[in-house]
């Protein structure tokens, strides 16, 4: 497991107040309880503070769209913060 | 024989019904909601609220709360729900469905009716506002002011005919930008002039069972632009950046609270370091930082006139520190830089109690509940001592920064209040006529496992090259905590090193707060067959820790080694150090000899029942 995702996990961990959520780079909202639209704002929000990044209003609402998957919002971190896949 | 550093408790003092372990972790639960939590922390903290309900947690009151707004809602209501859970309200939280402000209102068979609310929260912003045309004549928009304003009124009056409910109302919060830049407040149909006017207008018309919520007030604090969040309006009509919803939820909680009579009433103030810098039985009068002229000294004060203004709208105050009494009073009778005086202060008590034995001792004297005070101290040990044994204290954290003091003690809104009376303002004196001396037990439960809690950790050993330095500054400056008052110089204490017949032993102490550095040194001298104590001194900041038995430990040890059969002690009474009176007696040893002019000799027989002392600090040795 990548360095991202593991920190990734814990944030989502911490989010949905479950420590026993795994996820993967495929893994959509599906693949977890409780990852609605409410959630998935929440996750942003964490996830735009601990990493101290931004993402534009696009960004969000391409994260929540049909096919996309965790893989995206990893993808859209290693841009902002210059990491490599 | 076996002793242990603290008397049994001999009442505690914990609340009605608080005596089991789950109470207890709801209590410190609660305790832990804090306006400081961000975001993502609170909405965990919403979580684990929702598990202490499971788990059958309640509060001292209850409430039916409904919250309308024609944006999202549903963080805002979680939040408000454990922030009013913090005051001690447990909610019942109707939310209306989505942007159906004015028809769950104008509808007499909505659901808002059927839920029968006690309070109800408009959860408005400026996007409910029916703004003027920038181009409109100020006739115009004196007329859109009247509509605006004129509508919420009756708005408020069908909610609250229909249900005798409370209403709590936000008033507009401006936009950052201003579409006429510096002209915008003269013009008449500019936004930001015309919300500022609507709100004016709000808090004018609103009748005693409106409250209104300085929403504005709110974005101005945080700073407009960082407020608001446009992409979270647009994706998912927020009203305002999610990080600022748990201010928000706070502060509506606040007001909700005070008018369910759950607002703090007595803010309770330590001495040293808090209201002034230095340790005033240590550093006397001309020697603690208070006043004009230097910027620590400035930012005490700059906290004293917060003090003295909630005092003036009616906030009790009352003084809790370590100090001797007369000592404590005497800044706020001849400093002449102390804006606090004694007749603000409705309760006053200086000693050597433990805190949380007098923050109880405090509120008995007022007459009101612990549950009404908040208490501020700039030391991390004591806050920790109240929050573990007096949950139900309000006890913020306080930054080790004198000039952040006020933004510390302000952001919890501990005093909110609905309006505010003639009494209000003549409280501080009604309190403090009624304040009656009662005698309470001084010990409360649990002290013990307070001090292991603490997790200190203790460097004890002779005075080396790296010791030196400090311990001549100490033996030069203490005052309080010390025996005999020699001040030895450098030369002298290297003198002792060299000699034989002497014994050096200083100690040096950590806790899980951090670093205490050295805080006693013992210098002692063997004479005949008793090892004689010439000097004990102590950092008052450490006291009652079990630092003086451990001392006494090493002492014994050391004599021991020697074959000595006892130890002497000295006690030289001077101006500032009654505080150790009965240091020696304490301790178990037999008064020898007094002379005319106050010096006593104590001695303490080495024979085989003496035992050391237990105590609670872990001991590492050079």
């Amino acid at each position: 497991m990548s360095e991202l995702l593991e920190q990734v996990t814990t944030i989502i961990r911490d989010v949905f107040g479950d420590d026993e959520v795994t996820v993967t780079e495929t893994s959509s909202a599906e693949d977890v309880d409780g990852w609605d639209s409410l959630m998935h704002l929440n996750l942003v929000i964490a996830l735009e503070k601990r990493f101290g990044i931004r993402f534009s209003t696009a960004e969000i609402s391409l994260m929540k769209e049909e096919g996309q998957n965790l893989g995206t919002i990893l993808n859209l971190i290693r841009a902002k913060k210059g990491i490599s896949a | 024989m076996t002793r242990t550093i603290d008397a049994e408790p001999t009442e505690t003092v914990r609340g009605a019904g608080e005596n089991q372990p789950a109470d207890d972790a709801v209590a410190q639960f609660r305790a832990q909601i804090s306006p400081e939590m961000d975001f993502t922390r609170a909405s965990g903290a919403v979580r684990r609220l929702a598990k202490f309900r499971r788990e059958g947690a309640k509060s001292p009151v209850s409430a039916r709360v409904a919250v309308l707004g024609n944006t999202t809602t549903s963080q805002l209501a979680g939040l408000l729900d454990l922030f009013l859970f913090g005051q001690g309200v447990d909610a019942e939280i109707y939310e209306a469905p989505y942007g159906l402000l004015r028809q769950e209102i104008l509808d007499p068979t909505s659901e808002l009716y059927q839920f029968a609310p006690q309070f109800v929260f408009l959860a408005t912003t400026r996007r409910d506002l029916n703004m003027p045309r920038a181009s409109d004549t100020p006739e115009l928009v004196d007329e859109a002011l009247e509509a605006s304003a004129g509508e919420w009124e009756r708005l408020w009056q069908t909610l609250h005919d229909r249900t005798g409910c409370q209403i709590v109302q936000n008033n507009f919060d401006a936009p950052p930008w201003r579409a006429f830049g510096n002209i915008e407040l003269s013009q008449s149909g500019a936004a930001g002039n015309f919300i500022d006017r609507v709100n004016h207008d709000l808090a004018r018309r609103a009748p005693r069972w409106v409250s209104v919520h300085d929403l504005d007030g709110l974005a101005q604090q945080v700073g407009r632009w960082n407020w608001g969040d446009e992409r979270f309006f647009h994706l998912a009509k927020l009203p305002c950046a999610p990080e600022h919803l748990t201010i928000y939820a706070h502060n509506v909680a606040t007001l909700i609270g005070a008018r369910l009579g759950r607002s703090r009433k007595c803010l309770v103030l330590d001495l040293d370091n808090t209201l002034w810098g230095g340790v005033i039985g240590d550093d006397g009068l001309a020697g603690i930082n208070l006043g004009q002229g230097d910027a620590i000294g400035e930012a005490f004060v700059a906290f004293q006139r917060y003090a003295k203004t909630l005092a003036e709208r009616g906030v009790i105050l009352a003084v809790c520190s370590k100090n001797e009494d007369a000592n404590a009073r005497e800044p706020f009778e001849k400093h002449a830089e102390m804006v606090l005086k004694l007749e603000d202060i409705s309760c006053f008590v200086a000693n050597w109690e433990d805190k949380a034995a007098n923050l109880h001792r405090i509120a008995q004297e007022l007459n009101i509940g612990v549950d009404a005070l908040v208490f501020v101290d700039d030391n991390p040990a004591e806050r920790a001592l109240v929050r573990q044994l007096l949950p139900q204290v309000a006890t913020p954290e306080i930054p080790t920064d004198p000039a952040d003091y006020v933004r510390a003690v302000a952001q919890h809104r501990f005093f909110e209040v609905i309006s505010l009376s003639n009494e209000d303002f003549q409280r501080t004196e009604m309190y403090r006529a009624n304040a009656q001396r009662r005698q309470i037990a001084s010990d409360v439960g649990d002290l013990n496992d307070f001090l292991r809690s603490l997790d200190m950790r203790a460097w004890v050993g002779p005075v080396g090259d790296l010791e030196l330095d400090r311990t001549v500054q100490l033996i030069g400056k203490s005052n309080q905590f010390n025996l005999t008052t020699r001040r030895h110089s450098a030369g002298d204490v290297q003198a002792m090193l060299a000699d034989p017949a002497w014994e050096t032993r200083v100690i040096k102490l950590a806790d899980r707060f951090g670093d205490n550095g050295l805080i006693s040194v013992l210098l002692a001298r063997a004479d005949g067959d008793t090892l004689l104590i010439d000097t004990w001194l102590m950092s008052c900041r450490v006291l009652k820790r079990g630092v003086e038995q451990m001392a006494l430990n090493h002492l014994a040890e050391l004599a021991r080694a020697r074959g000595l059969t006892s130890l002497t002690g000295e006690y030289i009474p001077t101006a500032k150090n009654v505080l150790v009176l009965n240091h020696y007696a304490d301790l178990g040893f037999t008064q020898a000899s007094a002379d005319a002019d106050g010096r006593t000799v104590w001695r303490l027989e080495l024979n085989d029942a003496w035992t050391p002392f237990v105590h609670h600090i872990h001991e590492e040795r050079p």
